[in-house]
């Protein structure tokens, strides 16, 4: 087991040291100069080269990884070459935007999602049903930045019922940062509830076929429990792991999502960022992403271990 | 608070509409409706700034909210370069100088203009007695050596070139400033008039070091709270300033909103009470919506087309030969100058909400002369006559770099048809901006569409981009009768010497066309009617420190 566990230790490392080399020569082979981008419109050849002087960029490139690697490690990811705003604090205020958004969008999903999905395949061949399908169809193809316009055209300002964007911090007001995120929540949510519905559907229908259910109905049980209890329950497991995959494309999602909202959260961050050219926050954005992937998979084959030896085992052999 | 005389088209229905309504209540009422206009209704091109807010209609206390359309960069005068952090500025750093409605420079924390020397070497500036910083320490000459010399000192200063060949600061009692200069320059007042004239305070300075940026301190009706990255910029009402009693609000909110529409809905569900930088396309709509009115300042700045004549190796480096008709024949550019219907693509591209523009000095500007505005007129017929006399092949091939958003996209595809007429063929690559700066400065060009944000002193809109040699001379132009021109009327002290001077600059750069000028933008900012007092003047700052609500 020790040796196992070295050997995953090792190997993760591996790749966040890899994942740091691609980060660093990529933002680097983007067309375009970071110091040129933040000069703005004074960009005269002296400070351009203050500011390259400034950050390092005219350093060796080896030098320079060299400096990212060993503040990284001690904790300081640099400065925004925009804000002059530290990449650490960027982070630290970015990420829970984004989390809390892609939580609320989970929420929606799975509840619009998982509702219409039994929907449809208990009233299989009848009108809700095909509500049920076009209504996933309609999610699944009207894209978020539209539906975005369209919530706030008609929800905020036409009925005044939702700001029509912006982000309040749930430590300062927790209501209000709710209000702001019901419509980027609902905006991002809906297109992951069209999968999960046609997941629950297909999946429901599979079950209620199965012979337990033909046995359970037959012992007269009720059509409650027989749905809610048996059919799925049962179901769910598929459910689970397509929303599980999916969390990815709710992050990437929220791009899109967040810049339309103006919420400050990791998505809009990055993309600033890009078009900014500003390496120190794209790189920390990276960093801290691989990082996540890293550790998550390596507590998971962890857990696999844990769970069943075997692959312990045929991993010690290979 | 004013609204535009005349509607734009489209609203002709609901016009009908209300005149109907008019109609019924005038028959209750037994009156007689006044006729509206008929015929297609036009477009505004007026100004509108906005009032000063009437004291005795104005609520003491309240938080305003404007929505602004770009994050500004770093909070610090010296170090800032982004043009939105002008917006914030405002509030909370004022400057050495100020400029008025009408663009004259005016004193602010200055209480004179300044007392040049015969020789122009030596300035002299008189300043406030009495004002506090906003941690409560005075204000005084000493501390605007301190700043000035940050300026021209701080390895990260964007503020140097602006200050130009100055030599010493001294402040030799409390309320005098005394600059040396190397040569005259008379653009050094209005650098004073924007953020190279924000004095810091020295005790925050030495406090914070490098990190000014972080709690800025200076003086001004409001004061800097905090910042959060991406969202937002808050104000408040501070308490040591020294003219308290115009102020109205307790809070201001910054919040940043980057898409056009966005803000816009903003305004319309009340979210937001003022915002910058409004769509030409959401224009008419709002100018439409009941309770918000929109402000509109032409701007000091411009949009053209700048082709490289001479750019081979790179920015900064001396002109040489590109080889190319457009780049060699001045007939090619004149040509390409000819086959632009300026007043139609502003029509057709930006509602007619834009202006024209045939040169890099604004009609606003004090510096505007009738040479300045000289205006080449569209005749695509004469256009191709002089693509045969310079002897190139008809369509003429033509590439141009631009930016890859909407609106100049939309520029550039008119631009297309326009130059179409005119016997060109013009193939438009999309950039994205950074990747678009990079290759200007390369000279990896043909040509390309960009503008400039304008300054007050037209030394900061021609020197930098034609003189030779200059910072941003990406067409790599050199024209020494040119060079001549502005350096006479850069170091001259005598404004209307350089109003004739600056009117000699415009007629050689149209006669060579390195920069072909398309338009000029407008500052086109939304209030809410709840609120009194904000203003817009030609340079674009969003003036809302002396606004207040109506409740």
């Amino acid at each position: 087991m020790r040796a196992y566990l070295l050997r995953r230790l090792w190997q993760s490392a591996l790749t966040l040291v890899l994942a740091t080399i691609v980060v660093f020569l990529g933002v680097r082979a983007l067309p375009g100069d970071p110091a040129l981008a933040f000069a703005g419109e004074e960009r005269d050849p002296a400070s351009l080269a203050a500011i390259r002087a400034q950050y390092g960029f005219d350093d060796p490139l080896l030098l320079q990884y060299g400096t990212f690697v060993a503040n990284s490690l001690q904790g300081d990811l640099g400065r925004s070459t925009r804000t002059d705003i530290p990449v650490t604090e960027m982070l630290a205020a970015a990420l829970p935007v984004t989390l809390e958004l892609a939580v609320l969008s989970l929420a929606v999903a799975i509840v619009i999602g998982v509702g219409a999905g039994v929907l449809a395949a208990v009233r299989q061949g009848r009108p809700a049903e095909w509500a049920a399908n076009a209504v996933a169809l309609l999610g699944l193809s009207v894209p978020n930045f539209w539906l975005g316009l369209i919530l706030i055209l008609y929800l905020a300002v036409g009925a005044g019922l939702f700001p029509a964007s912006g982000y309040v911090p749930f430590t300062e007001d927790p209501l209000a940062n709710l209000h702001h995120l019901v419509l980027p929540a609902l905006v991002l949510g809906t297109g992951l509830a069209a999968v999960v519905m046609r997941q629950t559907r297909s999946s429901m229908l599979e079950a209620l076929g199965a012979d337990y259910i033909r046995t359970a109905r037959a012992k007269g049980l009720g059509p409650g429990a027989l749905i809610g209890r048996h059919a799925l329950r049962n179901s769910l497991v598929v459910v689970v792991t397509i929303v599980g995959l999916q969390l990815g494309g709710l992050i990437s999602g929220a791009v899109v999502t967040e810049r339309i909202f103006g919420l400050p959260g990791f998505g809009k961050m990055t993309l600033d960022a890009v078009f900014q050219r500003d390496y120190p926050v794209i790189q920390g954005v990276v960093l801290v992403t691989a990082s996540a992937y890293i550790i998550v998979n390596f507590l998971v084959d962890l857990a696999y271990s844990l769970i069943d030896p075997r692959i312990r085992v045929a991993g010690a052999a290979t | 608070m004013s609204r535009p005389p005349s509607l734009p088209a489209g609203r002709a229905g609901r016009r009908a509409l209300a005149a109907t309504g008019l109609a019924v209540t005038c028959l209750i009422a037994a009156c007689a409706p006044v006729q509206p206009a008929e015929g297609p209704a036009e477009e505004t091109t007026g100004q509108s700034v906005g009032e000063p807010a009437d004291a005795g209609a104005v609520e003491q206390g309240g938080e305003l909210v404007v929505a602004l359309s770009a994050e500004p960069d770093r909070l610090d005068p010296v170090t800032s370069r982004s043009l939105y952090s002008r917006y914030v500025f405002h509030t909370m750093c004022e400057k050495l100088y100020d400029l008025d409605e009408d663009t004259e420079i005016v004193p602010q924390l200055a209480t004179a203009l300044p007392e040049v020397s015969e020789d122009g070497l030596t300035v002299t500036i008189p300043v406030r007695e009495g004002a506090l910083f906003a941690d409560g320490t005075p204000f005084d000459a000493a501390a605007v050596k301190t700043t000035l010399e940050r300026s021209l000192s701080a390895e990260t200063s964007a503020r140097r070139g602006e200050l130009g060949p100055i030599t010493s600061v001294e402040a030799p009692d409390p309320t005098t400033v005394v600059i040396t200069l190397a040569e005259p320059f008379a653009p050094l007042t209005a650098a004073l008039a924007d953020r190279a004239g924000m004095i810091l305070s020295p005790t925050a300075l030495t406090a914070l070091g490098e990190d000014f940026a972080t709690a800025p301190v200076c003086v001004g009706p409001f004061k800097f709270v905090n910042r959060v990255a991406q969202n937002s910029i808050e104000v408040e009402r501070d308490p040591n300033y020294y003219d308290a009693d115009r102020v109205f609000l307790d809070r201001i909110t910054y919040r940043i909103i980057t898409d056009a529409s966005i803000r816009a809905a903003n305004l319309q569900s009340g979210d937001a009470q003022v915002a910058d930088t409004l769509s030409t396309q959401d224009v008419p709509g709002l100018r439409d919506t009941e309770g918000i009115t929109v402000l509109e300042t032409d701007s000091l700045g411009y949009q053209g087309v700048t082709f490289n004549v001479g750019n081979v190796d790179g920015l900064g480096t001396p002109p040489g030969d590109v080889g190319t008709p457009v780049a060699n024949d001045p007939r090619v550019r004149e040509a390409f100058e000819l086959s632009v219907d300026r007043e139609g693509l502003v029509q057709a591209v930006f509602n007619g909400l834009y202006s024209p523009a045939c040169s890099p000095i604004s009609p606003d500007s004090e510096f505007s002369s009738d040479a300045a505005q000289a205006c080449t007129e569209f005749d695509p017929a004469r256009s191709r006559e002089l693509l045969e006399e310079a002897g190139v092949q008809q369509p003429y091939p033509l590439s141009m770099i631009v930016s890859n958003n909407p609106d100049t996209l939309r520029l550039a595809q008119a631009l297309q048809a326009n130059l179409e007429e005119g016997g060109f063929a013009l193939s438009i690559e999309p950039v994205e901006y950074s990747s678009l700066l990079d290759q200007q400065d390369r000279g990896d060009f043909e040509s390309l569409q960009l503008g400039w944000s304008g300054r007050v002193d037209p030394d900061a809109n021609i020197t930098n981009f034609l003189g030779t040699g200059g910072g941003q001379n990406v067409a790599g132009y050199s024209n020494p009768e040119l060079d001549t021109v502005l350096e006479q009327a850069r170091t001259s002290t005598d404004t209307q010497e350089r109003v004739a001077l600056y009117g000699e600059a415009v007629s050689l750069i149209q006669a060579d066309d390195p920069i072909v000028y398309l338009y000029r933008q407008r500052n086109l900012s939304g209030v809410t009617d709840d609120v009194q007092g904000v203003q817009v003047f030609p340079d674009g700052v969003l003036r809302v420190a002396f606004a207040g609500l109506t409740g």
